[in-house]
């Protein structure tokens, strides 16, 4: 308690020093255009390399990747600095405005369009003509999630969609060999698990996994998240509404406890309680299902269309205050170098967004529980382009935990949360600009 | 300030004392000395205050009052109204603020009693001339010193509702085996407080065993001697005795409760819905994660006039009392 405090008031004064400290700074952020390559030729250039995978595989890979390039290159050296996501969260926008940020840096999906709305990327449409990619060259809908107001910022790294993780020996118990693929099939089987004791899908009301089941099922349903311009709420449609009540079914017809915590229902899996888990590509690579008797399905199509949710990880160039032309030049030569080098990226337990790694038919040899996931991304949403649209994303996980622990109906749930989220979007208008 | 002044006053007393005195003028030139070393040595931490208390604090109270944003490059004086606003219940932030001001009333409510009496009868046991007294006082100062990352993990396995190890125990003995300890109400509260009080009891306990020891055998004695039970002398030596030490126990409780995070970040998420979302868990989200930095630093006002009321309440009625036992 006393050393949470300390922390918390440790980490607002350092960024009440920050923002001091940046505060004077003047204008800056710039969104000048840089262009590159691919080949950079310039004199020679340090540039530094922001990233949140400090967990899995990533820390021996990413170390691995840039020394391999570094030793490729004689005018680049990229220097490797990996934190938490949270960690990028807080210091990168500060960092950027103060000029100290990173050359390159990897974001999530969902932060780009509020970087870019604060002016802390470099358009990169040039960048992206330079290193020769257009949209085609990813999964649909991932290379637009680069785009915020008609310039691009980003180019894609990774894609992480959901699938359907299945204990077989569990599924087994029940007399069932074939995993569900559609709504009757995935109820017959939790029936029939039901029949032998065994609650089949422990539906939880958390980031991981309940938001992104619900999110799945709503596209499923054939509603969205938010209106087309991202001006007003619309997960609170019948889709929703169906959505979040096929998943509270779950618990009321037995085939799910109440009450599972966060991340229950993937002990449950790998403890052999339960027989399905919604879960993201990044559990094919982890430890604990080494020794179970498990497999990796599309999700099943409960809804009339075929949908799931999905993140993507993106390059982009900070603005720094002051960026050397130079190093971003040397920057995407990087980008380009990691992309094309990335068949191995799959160890972490992410897809390669590039088209060509990807399909490699090397890659589901090496990983075949990728393949199932890599089916999905025809028909794979991706998170929501707007500026500070996670915060209205928070209150979606919200309703599902009140709906899910029967605080409140899911009609009445989402409706609170939508009335909310409206609240959001327009402030964020405001604050960002529109 | 005024001990300050105080100083070289006592310090020329001490040399006439001494024999060594000299006249006025040379005493007064070793007493400016005197007071020079001292604010030398006080300097490095005064500056660290300044810089990293007093400044942000005065700055944080002027991003308070403008429309702070600091990916703008101009930032315009509002006055009142993010404070207003607090109290708007039209606006985005007024609802979410004073639910996570509730849930910190409660946490402080249910917790501070426990923090202050278990530690006072723990401390109370091993003030007895006991074997291995040492290593329970290292039993329950050791969770002190773990990170709150580790308390997470580990009561998080405990605490799972389906998967814990407590639930599995409790259905072993017959009771319910399926109680939301994380999950829902009550039980998140439940968990709070007593992984709260496992966690931080230590430090209270030490603190009143050394206001026990201070405590002179004598008046037990003499107590002792009158016909006192255990129990009157309890309440009319140990109790009184212990009244200073007992002001700066309740208050630091008061405080620190008041300022709690990690647990129901880690542990309940802020859930179920955002019943346990406490208002410095909401106060970090909207100023550090999305940016609204002007009314987080009003929120963050509004809670430390709360404390600072808090503490001056518990301040009067303690001193007040410990007034009356003097006299």
């Amino acid at each position: 308690m006393k050393k949470a405090f300390v922390r918390a008031l440790g980490i607002a004064a350092a960024v009440g020093l920050g923002v001091a400290l940046t505060g004077c700074g003047g204008s800056s952020g710039t969104t000048g255009a840089v262009s590159g390559d691919g080949e950079y030729d310039g004199p020679k250039v340090d540039i530094t390399f922001w990233h949140g995978w400090t967990g899995g595989a990533a820390p021996t890979l990413v170390p691995k990747l840039i020394e391999q390039f570094n030793s490729e290159h004689d005018n680049i050296v990229v220097k490797n600095v990996p934190q938490e996501w949270g960690d990028i969260a807080a210091k990168m926008p500060l960092a950027i405005k103060a000029g100290k940020g990173p050359d390159v840096a990897v974001l999530h999906g969902d932060d780009l369009a509020t970087y870019a709305a604060q002016k802390l990327l470099l358009n990169a449409d040039d960048i992206v003509d330079g290193l020769g990619y257009t949209a085609d060259d990813f999964p649909p809908g991932v290379f637009e999630a680069g785009d915020y107001k008609d310039t691009q910022y980003a180019i894609p790294w990774s894609v992480t969609p959901l699938g359907l993780f299945v204990n077989m020996e569990v599924l087994g118990q029940a007399g069932i060999t074939e995993i569900p693929t559609d709504q009757e099939s995935y109820t017959a089987a939790l029936e029939a698990l039901k029949n032998v004791g065994v609650q089949g899908e422990w539906v939880d009301g958390y980031v991981f996994t309940g938001t992104f089941e619900f999110e799945s099922l709503l596209w499923q349903f054939g509603g969205d998240l938010y209106n087309e311009d991202v001006t007003q709420a619309t997960f609170n449609s019948e889709a929703g509404v169906q959505a979040l009540t096929w998943m509270t079914d779950l618990v009321k017809d037995g085939y799910s406890p109440a009450n599972v915590a966060q991340d229950g229902n993937i002990k449950a899996l790998l403890a052999g309680q339960t027989a399905f888990n919604w879960n993201g590509v990044w559990q094919t690579t982890n430890s604990a299902f080494a020794d179970l008797d498990w497999q990796a399905a599309p999700v099943p199509q409960i809804g009339t269309e075929q949908a799931v949710w999905s993140s993507s990880t993106h390059w982009v160039f900070p603005a720094n205050k002051g960026q050397d032309a130079d190093k971003t030049a040397a920057a995407a030569t990087f980008v380009k170098w990691m992309n094309d080098n990335s068949a191995g990226w799959a160890e972490t337990g992410e897809l390669p967004a590039d088209n060509e790694v990807r399909n490699d038919p090397t890659l589901v040899q090496n990983y075949p529980n990728l393949q199932p996931f890599m089916d999905e991304l025809e028909y794979a949403h991706y998170e929501t382009v707007s500026p500070g649209i996670t915060e209205a994303n928070a209150l979606i996980t919200t309703a599902i935990n009140e709906a899910l622990t029967g605080k409140k109906s899911p009609q009445e749930a989402l409706d609170d949360a939508a009335k909310k989220a409206d609240q959001i979007l327009k402030q964020n208008q405001a604050k960002y600009g529109g | 300030m005024a001990e300050i002044v105080t100083t070289p006053a006592v310090a020329p007393q001490r040399e006439g004392a001494g024999g060594s005195g000299g006249t006025p003028a040379s005493r007064a030139r070793t007493g400016r000395r005197r007071t020079l070393v001292a604010y030398l040595f006080l300097a490095p931490f005064l500056i660290l205050f300044l810089t990293f208390v007093v400044a942000p604090a005065i700055f944080g109270l002027w991003i308070s009052v403008t429309d702070y944003s600091p990916f703008s490059d101009v930032q315009n004086f509002v006055g009142l109204q993010n404070y207003i606003a607090l109290f708007d219940p039209n606006s985005t932030f007024s609802g979410d603020f004073w639910q996570s001001m509730g849930a910190t009333a409660i946490f402080v409510v249910l917790s501070v009693p426990c923090l202050v009496l278990v530690p006072l009868g723990i401390a109370l046991l091993l003030n007895r001339r006991i074997r291995a007294a040492t290593t329970f006082r290292t039993v329950f100062f050791a969770p002190y010193v773990l990170g709150v990352a580790v308390i997470g993990v580990i009561w998080g396995y405990i605490l799972d509702t389906q998967s814990g190890i407590l639930n599995h125990l409790l259905g072993l003995i017959g009771l319910p085996d399926d109680i939301p300890w994380t999950v829902n109400v009550p039980w998140v509260w439940v968990t709070l407080v007593g992984v709260t009080v496992w966690w931080t009891m230590g430090l209270n306990t030490v603190i009143f065993l050394a206001g026990l020891k201070g405590i002179n055998a004598d008046l037990y004695e003499a107590a002792s001697l009158d016909g006192a039970g255990p129990w009157r002398s309890f309440l009319n030596v140990t109790v009184p005795g212990l009244r200073p030490v007992m002001l700066f126990i309740t208050t630091t409780t008061v405080l620190a409760s008041a300022n709690m995070f990690g647990q129901s970040y880690l542990l309940t998420a802020g859930g179920p819905g955002n019943a346990t979302r406490t208002a410095i868990m909401y106060i970090a989200d909207q100023g550090l994660s999305q940016n609204n930095m002007a009314p987080a630093a009003a929120m963050s006002y509004v809670l430390f006039a709360f404390l600072a009321i808090i503490s001056v309440i518990n301040f009067r009625l303690q001193r007040e009392r410990v007034e009356r036992t003097v006299a």
